[in-house]
C-alpha cells in the first residue's frame, strides 16, 4: 500500500517535469549523450616534432622525419591515414586514426573524478587521523595547532580554499592542478573527518583506557589497540556521509584546468546545446559514485557489527 | 604466615590528594601491603577507598606524600609505569572488557601488546586461566554475549594474564545482579588461597570477613581504623566503625 504512494509520487514528480520541460518547449535529444559517454571515434596518433612524412607503399606505415634535427619515428597499427606522401606536418598535428571504442568525455571526467576523491580520500583519513588525536592531546602546542587548523578550514568556503592552493601554494610549490586540487580537497575534508575521530574517541568509555593502561600498555598503543577500533566503528557513518561530501565536493575543483565531471559536463553542453540532457547524466554519474560508496559501507558496517 | 616476615610490596605513606575541584580526596593516608597479605577496604561511599586503590597503579595521581609499589616510587616521576603496571593487576567495577574482542583475545591483547611473552604459549596459558575462572567454553564468546558475573571473571583473568605481583581489585561486585555475586567472589577466594597479594575495596562483609588478613575502615578520605577481621568485626574499638556496620550488617 505504501508502496503503491511511493511509487505514485516518484510518477507525478515524473510526469511533472516532463511538463515543466514542455512549457519552455525544450526539445529533449537524449540520442546526443551517448557519443559523449562511450562512441567510436578512435584515437588519433599525432606527430611528435615538425616533419615531413614519408608513408610506406603498402600504406600500413609511415615514417616522420624531423624538420630541424634527426629524430625519425615510424608509425604503425592505425586505420585510417590522414596524411599524404611528402607532407609537412607541424607538432600535435594527426597523422593517421586508429579506430575503436574510446571513452567519451564525461567517461574521462568521471575517472579525473573518481581519482581526485580517491586521492583526497585516504590523505584526509591520515591528517584527520592526526588532526583528531591533535584535539584531545594535552600538548598545549599540538592542540593549539589541531584546533587552528579545523577552525580555519571550516570557516571558510572550500571554493576560496581550492583558489588559494592552486594559485598560491601550487604556483609558490609549483603543483600540478591534479595535486594542487586533490590537496586542497583532502585538506577540507580532513578538518571535517577530525571532528569526527575527535566525537568518536570521547565517545569510548574513559574505563577502556583506564583497562588498558592498567595493564601496562602505552597511551599509543591502548590508541592503537583498544580505543581506535572501537571509535572506527562508531564513527562509520559519519564518516561515510564526510566522504560522499568529498565525492561532491570535488566539482568545484573544476574551476581549476582540472577536466573532472562537472567541467567535462559543462564542454558537452557547450558543444550540443542539451544541457538538460547532460546535467541530468552528470548528476546519474555522481549517483552511481556515492551510491556505490554508501554501499560499500554499509556492507562494512555490517561485518563489523558482527563482532 | 608470619606477616612481619615477608617483604613489603606497597607502602603508602602520609598520602594527601586533592581533585582539581578542591574537593579532598586523601587526607594523610598510610597503609602497608606485604606478600600474600589480602587487604579489604571498606567504608561508605565517597570516603575515598576507591581513590585510594587507583593511587596505587598511578591512575589517580596524588598531592603529597609518598607511595611505593614493588620497590618502586609511583608518583616521583621517575618511574616507568607502564613496566610498574604489568605487575599490578587491577579489576574495575564495571569490568571493562575491550567490547571489540572476544574474552581470550580480552586476555592475550595485553601481553601480546606489551610482549612479554611469545604468542604460541600466550594461548595456552590464557586458555588455562579462562578455565581457571570457569570459562573454559566462553573463549570464543564477546563480552556483550556475557552475564556480568562472568565478564568480572574474564576481566579477573585478563589481569591474571600479565602475571602481576600485585592484584587490585575496585568493588568487583557492586554492578552485579546478588545471584552472581558469589561466582565472581569464589575466585577471588581461590586466588588468596593460591597467596595472591591482594587489595580489595569492597562492600562485601562476608568476604572481607572470611578471606582478609587486615580490614581497613576508610572515612571522609582517612583510614580510621585497622585491624584483623576477627576484632575488626567483633569488638571494633572505634565508634564510627560501629556505627557504619551498624548500618551495613542490619
Amino acid at each position: 500500500m505504501w508502496y503503491g504512494v511511493y511509487v505514485l509520487v516518484l510518477v507525478v514528480f515524473g510526469i511533472a517535469v516532463h511538463a515543466a520541460s514542455d512549457r519552455v518547449a525544450y526539445t529533449w535529444r537524449w540520442d546526443r549523450i551517448p557519443q559523449y559517454i562511450v562512441n567510436n571515434d578512435g584515437t588519433e596518433m599525432r606527430a611528435p616534432y615538425d616533419g615531413f612524412v614519408a608513408v610506406a607503399p603498402d600504406k600500413k606505415s609511415l615514417t616522420l622525419k624531423e624538420l630541424r634535427g634527426s629524430r625519425h619515428d615510424t608509425i604503425t597499427g592505425f586505420d585510417v591515414l590522414l596524411v599524404g606522401d611528402g607532407d609537412l606536418v607541424f607538432q600535435n598535428d594527426a597523422l593517421a586514426r586508429k579506430s575503436g571504442l574510446v571513452a567519451g568525455p564525461l567517461t574521462l571526467g568521471l575517472w579525473m573524478t573518481l581519482k581526485l576523491s580517491a586521492v583526497a580520500l585516504v590523505f584526509s583519513m591520515l591528517l584527520g587521523l592526526v588532526a583528531g588525536l591533535g584535539r584531545i592531546a594535552r600538548n598545549p602546542a599540538v592542540y593549539g595547532l589541531a584546533t587552528t587548523y579545523v577552525e580555519l578550514i571550516r570557516g571558510t568556503p572550500l571554493l576560496v580554499q581550492i583558489f588559494i592552493f592552486y594559485f598560491f601554494v601550487g604556483t609558490v610549490l609549483k603543483l600540478s592542478a591534479f595535486t594542487a586540487g586533490a590537496a586542497a580537497l583532502a585538506v577540507f575534508t580532513g578538518a571535517y573527518v577530525a571532528e569526527i575521530i575527535r566525537a568518536g574517541i570521547e565517545s569510548i568509555p574513559r574505563g577502556q583506557m583506564e583497562a588498558a593502561r592498567s595493564l601496562g600498555m602505552s597511551v599509543p598503543q591502548a590508541m592503537r589497540h583498544v580505543v581506535l577500533p572501537q571509535a572506527f566503528k562508531k564513527t562509520l557513518p559519519p564518516l561515510a556521509g564526510q566522504f560522499i561530501n568529498l565525492i561532491k565536493d570535488s566539482s568545484l575543483v573544476s574551476v581549476m584546468a582540472l577536466t573532472d565531471l562537472t567541467k567535462a559536463g559543462r564542454e558537452v553542453v557547450a558543444s550540443t546545446f542539451s544541457p538538460f540532457e547532460v546535467w541530468f547524466t552528470v548528476a546519474l554519474m555522481y549517483l552511481v559514485l556515492t551510491g556505490t560508496l554508501s554501499l560499500f559501507v554499509r556492507r562494512l558496517e555490517k561485518r563489523l557489527a558482527h563482532d | 604466615m608470619t606477616e612481619s616476615a615477608a617483604e613489603v610490596l606497597i607502602e603508602v605513606r602520609d598520602v594527601g590528594k586533592v581533585f582539581a575541584n578542591g574537593v579532598v580526596g586523601l587526607k594523610q593516608v598510610s597503609m602497608t601491603v606485604r606478600r600474600g597479605e589480602v587487604v579489604c577496604i571498606i567504608g561508605p561511599s565517597g570516603s575515598g577507598k576507591s581513590t585510594l586503590l587507583r593511587t596505587l597503579n598511578a591512575l589517580e595521581t596524588i598531592t603529597s606524600g609518598e607511595i611505593q609499589v614493588l620497590g618502586q616510587s609511583v608518583h616521583g616521576g621517575k618511574a616507568n609505569l607502564n613496566r610498574l603496571r604489568t605487575h599490578v593487576g587491577m579489576v574495575f567495577q564495571s569490568f571493562n572488557l575491550f567490547p571489540h574482542k572476544t574474552a581470550l583475545e580480552n586476555l592475550m591483547l595485553a601481553p601480546r601488546v606489551v610482549g612479554k611473552v611469545a604468542t604460541s604459549e600466550l594461548r595456552e596459558r590464557c586458555q588455562a586461566l579462562l578455565a581457571k575462572v570457569g570459562l573454559a567454553d566462553k573463549a570464543d564468546a564477546h563480552p556483550a554475549q556475557l552475564s556480568g558475573g562472568q565478564q568480572q571473571r574474564v576481566a579477573i583473568a585478563r589481569a591474571l594474564a600479565m602475571q602481576p605481583d600485585i592484584m587490585l581489585f575496585d568493588e568487583p561486585t557492586s554492578a552485579l545482579d546478588p545471584e552472581k555475586v558469589n561466582e565472581v567472589l569464589d575466585v577471588m577466594k581461590v586466588l588468596a588461597r593460591e597467596g595472591m597479594t591482594m587489595c580489595v575495596v569492597t562492600h562485601e562483609m562476608g568476604f572481607a570477613r572470611a578471606v582478609a588478613d587486615r580490614v581497613v575502615f576508610m572515612e571522609a578520605g582517612e583510614i580510621v581504623y585497622e585491624d584483623r577481621p576477627e576484632p575488626f568485626f567483633e569488638a571494633p574499638r572505634s565508634e564510627r566503625l560501629k556505627a557504619f556496620l551498624g548500618q551495613v550488617l542490619k
